[in-house]
């Protein structure tokens, strides 16, 4: 063993900025971690990204309408997963709803035509997916699967798994904004330290433009934000963000973002995007999940929950 | 009536089970969190983080449970003692910190229960009606909890009061729950009402307790208690004849629990060992294994209970003649003869071994609601002791106990 080091990776993955920051005395072993874990997220992202010819979501998706399609056991733990997810947000949170997105066109910034949306609707809805076993099939032509909604935090948290595997201690992993903090900080002066994190602020001060919503603790867990700054447009003054209602197939409004503190990235990303979804009775909801949350209301006005926080 | 005792304590324990299951010491853990711990690789990590940072939330709705319990025992060509029990709890949060709860159980007891070992004749008869109730505040901080209690029983010839306080705080991982707990109980015992010569005597303890409950793994959880009580004053039971008993009776009691989450099953296995032992001489293991499996909005908890006790060091075995008949005159010669010196012969000091096993099946009416029926069938037998045969000459000794309950959340 040698002096304690702050050693920090960045890499790219999932069309984000990533990076992971370790404090511990072994180099080597700081670098072999980093390296297996970045490896474990280039494999969630091949196997999973609907972007991706050959993920098993692509599989699963020309085959819709037609045949069944054999997954192995972590896919059908991610598809377990989606419908716990449906069930307890009442429909809310649904990886069907990507398709909706073939009508809405964020970089053209035009509203979508309602006879598209209408024509998409009936494509969207988790209870038009069929398991069999270890089969899987989307029964209508035309459906999607997309696990964007939680893939990046799942990816998170298992690359803090691998981190762990390796003896790591003391390591934040940030994918795009899902940060999953394996213990607090380890070197000596800061030691049980937690990391603090930044969260983006979504209506930033033009003066201003890099001042943070907020400063959070973060020592374990997983920290997410779903915010409608992410891909949006505005018209008529009215702003139009990528997080859209399953059931209406327009976008959701009350919330400007909402970021919430689990006991891992995956939870804490899921009950985030839930919350923007579930509009003003998020609050509630929420606080029965037993997590601190940050939430900011379409006025400014912001709304948090915190135990384990100072206040 | 004292006789009444250890059908009492049967449904007193239903209760305190029903208080446990509302003040739970397991962390609260969101749905979706529980949901996300299934994903592959990820449960390992859970062993490392945290569940929730604090170790015990106060409650946020109020509970409400309405049960009904019957209790009947026996042995062979004889019925001995029914017991009857409605019972009402209710928490209520208050101020997001404060818990209160309350319960309230009425006992009707009837029946006979023999003056002598299993002998039937000779019975002494019983009819009472019990009221106990019991109240309890308890104060929530971060990672930790603090509770006083007072409780309260009377029936015609036995009261009962008793306080409590205890507190509870966990590490800052909640991974780890200490407990510690004092309790002292006051007993008046009198039976003149019934034209029984037992005036205004007196019975106290004073109980301990330490423990500690240590998450495992994400599947298991392991917990450890040991309790010292000392007690002092009116033992002896003024329903049997010529029952005498020591005027001190000082306990240990060591408990041991494990709960594992089996993955495969979405069930979890509840394993419990208890070791009791006290200066009559008693000691006793009890080994207690559940099965408790969810399916839907069903859920059904079946149970295995086995109990071995060796015999009061002031137990006296039946007399038996010639012919292997149960010869009274010599046991009450014997009895008389020893007066003065601390003599018993209670069925319930004798050594012998038990067998429970239960089924309780729990349906969601809403996610609000829920009823449930529990029915438990006791046998005990001599010759299920514990590495040996037991007491001789006693009857084979059974009891049913059915409850059926409702609890809403609101």
């Amino acid at each position: 063993m040698s002096r304690w080091r702050t050693l920090r990776f960045d890499f790219s993955a999932m069309a984000s900025p990533c990076s992971v920051q370790m404090d511990g005395q072994d180099e080597r072993l700081m670098r072999r971690a980093a390296q297996a874990m970045i490896a474990e997220v280039q494999r969630i992202e091949q196997k999973f990204s609907r972007y991706r010819e050959s993920s098993v979501v692509s599989r699963i998706n020309r085959a819709a309408g037609q045949q069944w399609v054999e997954v192995d056991a972590e896919t059908l733990g991610l598809l377990d997963f989606a419908q716990a997810l449906w069930t307890q947000s009442d429909g809310l949170f649904d990886v069907t709803s990507g398709v909706l997105r073939r009508a809405w066109d964020f970089k053209k910034a035009v509203l979508p035509d309602q006879g598209q949306l209408q024509a998409l609707l009936p494509l969207v809805g988790w209870q038009h997916l069929e398991r069999k076993g270890r089969q899987v099939r989307l029964t209508r032509t035309g459906m999607e699967l997309d696990f964007g909604g939680f893939g990046k935090e799942y990816a998170a948290d298992r690359a803090a798994a691998v981190l762990h595997n390796h003896q790591i201690s003391h390591a934040l992993v940030n994918l795009g904004g899902d940060l999953h903090a394996l213990g607090g900080r380890g070197l000596p002066e800061s030691a049980s330290a937690p990391w603090h994190i930044e969260v983006q602020h979504p209506r930033p001060d033009p003066a201003q433009p890099q001042a943070p919503l907020a400063l959070l603790p973060l020592t374990r867990g997983g920290l997410a934000t779903s915010g409608d700054y992410e891909r949006f447009f505005i018209q008529d003054g009215q702003r139009y963000c990528h997080i859209l209602d399953p059931r209406t197939g327009w976008p959701v409004s009350h919330w400007q973002s909402v970021s919430v503190l689990a006991a891992n990235a995956v939870t804490a990303g899921a009950l985030a995007t839930i919350a923007m979804l579930k509009g003003p009775v998020a609050t509630d909801w929420l606080a029965a999940q037993n997590v601190d949350y940050l939430m900011v209301q379409h006025d400014g006005h912001r709304v948090h929950h915190t135990q384990q926080l100072p206040p | 009536m004292v006789m009444a005792s250890a059908a009492v304590a049967a449904v007193a324990t239903e209760s305190v089970l029903m208080k446990k299951t509302n003040t739970s010491h397991f962390l609260p853990a969101s749905g979706v969190l529980l949901a996300s711990l299934v994903l592959p690789g990820l449960a390992a990590l859970v062993a490392a983080t945290p569940l929730n940072a604090s170790a015990e939330n106060a409650p946020e709705k109020s509970t409400i449970a309405i049960k009904y319990g019957t209790y009947k025992d026996s042995q062979p060509g004889w019925d001995r003692v029914q017991v009857d029990a409605p019972q009402l709890y209710v928490q209520a949060p208050i101020a997001g910190v404060w818990a209160l709860e309350g319960s309230w159980v009425g006992d009707s007891v009837s029946g006979a229960s023999p003056r002598w070992h299993t002998q039937t004749t000779g019975a002494s008869r019983m009819s009472d009606y019990r009221n106990a109730g019991d109240f309890r505040v308890t104060r929530f901080f971060p990672r930790a909890a603090v509770s006083a209690s007072v409780a309260y029983s009377n029936e015609h010839d036995y009261t009962s009061s008793a306080i409590g306080l205890d507190a509870r705080w966990s590490t800052e991982d909640n991974n780890r729950t200490w407990t510690v707990g004092y309790g002292s109980s006051s007993d008046r015992i009198d039976n003149t009402y019934s034209g029984g010569d037992v005036v205004n005597q007196r019975k106290r303890t004073h109980e301990f307790m330490a423990g500690v409950t240590q998450v495992l793994t994400p599947s298991d959880i392991a917990q450890f208690n040991l309790t010292r009580s000392f007690g002092e004053g009116y033992y002896n039971d003024p329903y049997k004849t010529l029952d005498t008993r020591p005027n001190s009776r000082n306990t240990w009691i060591a408990l041991a629990r494990w709960n594992h989450h089996v993955e495969s099953f979405d069930a979890s296995v509840h394993s419990s060992y208890r070791y009791y032992n006290d200066t009559f001489g008693v000691r006793s293991h009890t080994l207690g294994l559940e099965w408790v499996q969810p399916a839907g909005r069903w859920t059904f908890t079946p149970g295995l209970r086995y109990y071995s006790q060796s015999a009061a060091s002031f137990y006296l075995d039946p007399i038996m003649d010639a012919q292997g008949n149960y010869d009274a005159q010599a046991v009450l010669m014997r009895a008389v003869s020893l007066n003065g010196q601390n003599q018993s012969t209670d069925q319930r000091l004798a050594a012998f071994g038990a067998v429970t096993l239960s089924m309780k099946v729990a349906y969601a009416l809403t996610p609000a609601t829920t009823i449930d029926l529990k029915v438990e069938a006791y046998k005990q037998r001599t010759s299920w002791h514990l590495g040996g045969s037991g007491s001789p000459g006693l009857d084979p000794f059974d009891a049913q106990f059915v409850q059926i309950g409702l609890t809403h959340r609101f």
